[in-house]
């Protein structure tokens, strides 16, 4: 979900310079070193009804905290830094004559960046991508302040794994250990097996 | 036709370039770090300049009527130094990037792919491909926009010795078949003077002289400041391959035949190469010796450097350079109008296609 505001950000932020993008960068990386619990009592202030974003929210008549919703707003905040940062890695790394070349060949702006600079940076992208999920697969303390942990409704793996070890249920703890590793498993594997194909049929394989 | 007026800051001196050319092909010389590269990318609007530009009559900049057209719709063919192929697409996907949509662009794909042979290479990545190769691809990727001009930088720097030549016959082709006018950047006056009838020669930004080939490459104003360019004479005809044992005739042009090296059959277009130190001079005419070419002509100037001199003469209907020591200059007494003849070995002659 986090996937085209993190590209964008990243490309605006690889882009940019100055001391905006300094700023800019730095407000970014900001979750990913302070403790969760620290970014989840922020959100929790920003999102309730009498905050500044919750206010403009219960106008629209839309529920936040304590819902699914309050649950991706709080993973995606704690994992938009680990998308951003290889992301913009990578596109720093396209030669920025290659969109020139791009645009000489009368594509637009947004066309050579979809064209050229995108398929170059898929790898950093990739690799961020899967740094972001599990880290919102993994994510607790700020999960658990904005959302809670009620069961069936915001209750992630992750709190769900703590609250059974909590009440006794190892065996149902461990299940659900063998339900988040199975996740984990098949998206490493299958990057894995995306980056290796790509890379070999540029190298120029048959 | 293409003007030029503009001045672009760059790190050591600012770029002022005023020209206006008529020709269909101009040559862009000078030595390296001398603003050709930029001047390219200002044209093609990959740089920011101020000034104005023009190109067939229509306005791509102007800073005073704040023009400025985006590279994409300014119709430039830009081939860069190191070709700039995409990594990520095979030879044909480069091409087909350059097809403007609507798929109006299949024809434009064909016949670039033809004429710069690379049908063989289209489903290979630039990862494989050779540096003649890539500068082919990259060629045809830029025609394939149906571009107003071609900016050509260097095409053959990027090339090692052997592929350097061969190039050179698909950019004539380009420019007699297809009829695209192109800017060529290169240190070598005589590629210079086979493709383009005009040319500018840069020096530190500024232009140092601009005017017909022939006469600004003649001079020894080009040595001087380009310590990398060289003086090649460039020879463009018809082969005639008489029977076997016998050595090819080059028919020029002007209709005189040179005895050469084969390298095709008859009735084949070729090009060949001769180092301006290859040409022998002589005040009297020759008689009996083993060089195949003995030629008539008269001095049209003398260059002298520091122990070496550079003479250019007319015969045969065509402007030859030849490299003698500034000794023999003087004791054949080389000097404008004086009758000579050259005599040039047939191994001389290098075949470029």
């Amino acid at each position: 979900m986090i996937l085209p505001f993190g590209v964008a950000a990243a490309w605006a932020l690889s882009r940019g310079r100055g001391a905006g993008n300094q700023v800019a960068e730095t407000l970014l990386a900001l979750p990913l070193v302070l403790p969760p619990t620290a970014v989840g009592l922020l959100l929790l202030e920003l999102l309730r009804k009498s905050g500044p974003a919750g206010r403009l929210l219960d106008l629209a008549g839309i529920d936040v905290l304590f819902t699914w919703k309050a649950v991706a707003i709080a993973t995606a905040v704690m994992s938009f830094p680990l998308l951003v940062r290889p992301a913009r890695a990578a596109f720093e790394t396209v030669d920025p004559r290659l969109l020139g070349i791009a645009r000489s060949l009368g594509k637009s702006r947004l066309k050579a960046f979809w064209s050229v600079a995108l398929p170059l940076s898929w790898r950093g992208i990739l690799a961020g991508a899967l740094l972001a999920f599990s880290r919102a697969l993994g994510e607790f303390g700020a999960t658990i302040l904005v959302a809670g942990n009620i069961p069936g409704r915001t209750q992630t793996l992750a709190l769900a794994i703590f609250h059974r070890t909590q009440i006794g249920q190892d065996e149902a703890a461990f299940r659900l250990v063998g339900i988040v590793a199975a996740i984990a498993f098949v998206t490493v594997w299958v990057t894995e097996l995306l980056q290796r194909r790509r890379e070999k049929r540029e190298a120029g394989a048959p | 036709m293409i003007e030029l007026d503009v001045r672009l800051p760059l790190a050591g001196f600012v770029l002022e370039v005023r020209a206006r050319f008529e020709s269909s092909a101009v040559a862009v010389l000078g030595p390296s770090g001398a603003g050709k590269t930029s001047l390219l990318e200002a044209i093609a609007g990959l740089r920011k300049a101020a000034g104005r530009i023009a190109i067939a009559g229509e306005t791509v900049l102007d800073s005073e009527r704040s023009v400025n057209l985006p590279p994409e719709r300014r119709r430039v063919g830009y081939v860069p130094q190191d070709s700039l192929l995409f990594p990520h697409l095979t030879a044909a996907e480069n091409v087909r990037f350059a097809l403007q949509d609507g798929g109006r662009g299949a024809g434009i794909f064909d016949e670039a792919v033809s004429i710069l042979e690379i049908g063989t290479l289209l489903d290979r990545y630039p990862a494989t491909l050779s540096g003649g190769e890539r500068q082919r691809v990259s060629l045809a990727r830029a025609l394939a926009t149906r571009p107003r001009l071609l900016l050509l930088d260097e095409p053959l720097a990027a090339v090692d010795v052997e592929l350097k030549g061969r190039i050179l016959p698909y950019l004539l082709r380009v420019r007699d078949e297809m009829r695209i006018p192109m800017l060529y950047v290169t240190h070598n006056a005589g590629e210079a003077v086979l493709l383009a009838r005009e040319a500018l020669l840069l020096r530190e930004g500024r232009v140092e002289a601009a005017g017909p080939t022939a006469e600004l490459l003649s001079t020894r104003t080009l040595a001087a400041i380009d310590p990398l360019a060289r003086f090649d004479n460039i020879l463009e005809g018809l082969l005639e391959v008489p029977s076997a044992g016998e050595t090819a005739r080059l028919r020029l042009a002007g209709g005189a035949a040179l005895r050469v090296p084969p390298s095709g059959g008859s009735g084949e277009r070729a090009v060949y190469s001769l180092a301006p130190e290859d040409v022998l001079l002589a005040a009297h005419p020759l008689d009996r010796v083993s060089a195949r070419n003995v030629l008539e002509g008269r001095v049209e100037g003398v260059d002298f450097g520091s122990g070496d001199a550079l003479v250019r003469v007319l015969a045969g209907g065509i402007a030859w350079r030849a490299h003698v020591t500034a000794e023999a200059a003087r004791e054949l007494d080389l000097s404008p109008g004086r009758s000579v003849w050259l005599a040039i070995k047939t191994q001389a002659f290098r075949p470029i296609r």
